[in-house]
């Protein structure tokens, strides 16, 4: 099959990085959306390779098929074409019974194991700046069998040590001692698995499958691997990438913005000059 | 019988006292009891405990005017119209007030356990995280797990001792004085209908003592009862009740009114210093009562707002940029 790559002047990096987020989904998965981009994300899945997608709200909306992109998990437009609108007693039993194959969610900081922050910078009983909390980042990402991060690249981001284990990642902490662990050991029946994905606005990074080490998989255009490990304060595994993160297609692209966020609620359109 | 449980708004606040534990109905932006908060701030209220699934405006409001004095929940922010929870960070920074961090899900699961008289629930979430990190039980820090209002412990760990299922992390119950619920329609009886998503209202109203209902309008019991399997809350579990149209604003409510996303942007802008926070409060809340808080934001702002009886959302709100 031939597709129909968009020109770098034709897309935008919040383009990019949504496609991105899409073709991590797989037709027929039960998905959980938090507010934001992902959101377009799964609903650009859902119009494109994966049209049987369940899509789960935490505010309480089971396989909703929103006519209209919500602005938020609890938002009036959730509820239309879905299987059913309920509660979050739903939307996290659900969850913690097993049936959610992948989460999309967000973070300040990431470690080279995939533990996120979103809770506070500098030292939690002193912090220089105290964040929204987890929300429920952490438990999506310890129901889930797979979870994408999308995240803003800054230097300060990705860091060896995240001021604040929010979300669990592949190597996490055995209380009360806070000795690291594989999350495996601390999970026992319940683990399904952890973060397997962070879209960064500089490229697309996996975890290894035994070690749960980050590596950089595909750089966005423009950007090198040399140039993206400059980009982390860990020691970023560069010897595995795979190439180019692909654009967007003129198809998404023209789903993107005219038909699921035209009031560029989320993602901005590239102005044409 | 029938009036028994009307109260007014300044009622509804006054039973609200002063070092009460509160928690709402709602999710982030939507369905919360704004005309109630309001209220509790123009009263003076002080050293409340929040305990909320997820918080909000609500919080954001409370917590600027010095009202808490402890936040136990998981999430602060206005979504899309505010990246996080300004004055809360604030007065952490300033050590002015205890937070306690739960999970979403710990917080969802605490209030159904208190909903159906457990005193802890069970779960496997957040498993390795600092938000299990025993340094960092706040309220313990503070002195305050007496057992009685609070509990002994944040979290006990253990293992599955039924099915060999592996570590287990049980949480307390979240115990509520009361709770303040803002909803489309109530019967004269309490018997509540929440239309669209009902978020975690029935374990909150169920968990607290003390049950407050706020509606769009007060409806006759009899035409609530006439489809009872489309009722959320039992008559029985709510205390009191009032009227108050557009008592959620600056919050949404499914079917009624979208959430005012730029009354919520402005006060995000404006209020990340106290002196913000403060000319915010003296300008939309202290020297007015609803009616002329509803009569400030002006008929052209709410038919804005108002939502399209068939898609139960407004088409005339400017969501983008």
């Amino acid at each position: 099959m031939t597709r129909d790559y968009a020109n770098p002047e034709e897309f935008g990096l919040a383009d990019l990085l949504c496609c991105a987020a899409s073709r991590e989904v797989q037709d027929n998965e039960i998905v959980f959306a938090g507010t934001g981009l992902p959101m377009v994300a799964i609903m650009l899945a859902q119009k494109t390779h994966a049209p049987n997608l369940k899509l789960i709200f935490e505010a309480g909306t089971l396989d909703g098929r929103p006519p209209e992109i919500p602005t938020s998990v609890g938002d009036a437009r959730c509820e239309m074409g879905a299987s059913r609108a309920s509660g979050l007693y739903d939307a996290f039993s659900i969850a913690q019974r097993g049936y959610v194959d992948l989460g999309f969610l967000g973070g300040a900081e990431v470690d080279e194991y995939g533990n996120v922050n979103t809770t506070c910078i500098g030292d939690y009983l002193d912090p220089e700046l105290r964040l929204t909390g987890s929300g429920g980042n952490p438990d999506i990402n310890s129901f889930a069998r797979r979870t994408v991060f999308i995240m803003v690249h800054e230097k300060r981001r990705f860091t060896p040590n995240v001021s604040y284990i929010t979300s669990p990642g592949w190597r996490v902490k055995k209380w009360p001692g806070g000795e690291f662990v594989h999350r495996k050991e601390l999970y026992g029946a319940a683990f399904r698995g952890g973060p397997s994905a962070v879209i960064s606005t500089a490229g697309v990074f996996r975890f290894d499958a035994e070690t749960g080490r980050i590596y950089l998989d595909t750089c966005h255009p423009g950007k090198s691997p040399e140039e993206i490990r400059e980009m982390c304060h860990f020691d970023l595994d560069i010897s595995r990438v795979s190439g180019e993160t692909l654009p967007p297609t003129r198809e998404e692209l023209h789903l993107i913005h005219e038909v699921l966020d035209p009031e560029q609620i989320f993602i901005p359109k590239v102005k044409k000059g | 019988m029938s009036n028994s449980k009307r109260i007014t708004l300044q009622q509804a606040a006054e039973i609200i006292k002063d070092g009460s534990s509160l928690t709402f109905s709602g999710f982030t932006i939507w369905r919360r009891p704004f005309a109630i908060v309001y209220e509790l701030i123009r009263q003076g209220r002080k050293g409340l405990h929040l305990i909320e699934v997820n918080g909000g405006p609500q919080t954001e409001f409370l917590v600027g005017a010095g009202c808490v004095d402890i936040w136990e929940s998981c999430w602060v922010g206005h979504e899309l119209y505010g990246k996080y929870g300004a004055n809360l960070s604030r007065k952490v920074g300033k050590k002015e007030i205890l937070v306690e961090d739960y999970s979403h899900a710990e917080m969802l699961f605490r209030f159904a356990a208190a909903a159906s008289g457990a005193p802890y629930a069970v779960t496997q979430t957040s498993l390795g995280t600092d938000i299990h990190n025993p340094a960092y039980d706040t309220l313990g820090r503070a002195g305050l797990r007496d057992g009685k209002r609070f509990p002994k412990q944040k979290y006990v760990f253990t293992d599955d001792p039924f099915f060999g299922a592996g570590p287990q992390v049980l949480v307390p119950a979240a115990k509520v004085d009361v709770a303040v619920m803002c909803v489309q329609q109530v019967g004269e009886e309490g018997t509540v209908r929440v239309a669209g998503q009902y978020y975690s209202d029935p374990e909150a109203a169920r968990a607290a003592d003390i049950t407050i209902v706020m509606a769009e309008e007060v409806v006759p019991e009899e035409y609530l009862r006439r489809e009872s399997d489309r009722n959320t809350i039992t008559s029985f579990e709510v205390d009191y009740i009032l009227e108050c149209p557009f008592g959620a604003h600056p919050t949404g409510m499914f079917g009624r009114y979208d959430v005012d996303g730029a009354f919520l942007k402005d006060f995000y802008a404006k209020t990340r210093t106290q002196e913000g926070f403060d000319a915010f409060a003296k300008e939309w809340i202290f020297g007015h009562d609803h009616m002329s808080y509803l009569d400030k934001l002006g008929w052209p702002r709410m038919m804005n707002l108002r939502a399209n009886t068939a898609l139960n959302y407004s088409t005339g709100v400017k969501r983008g940029q």
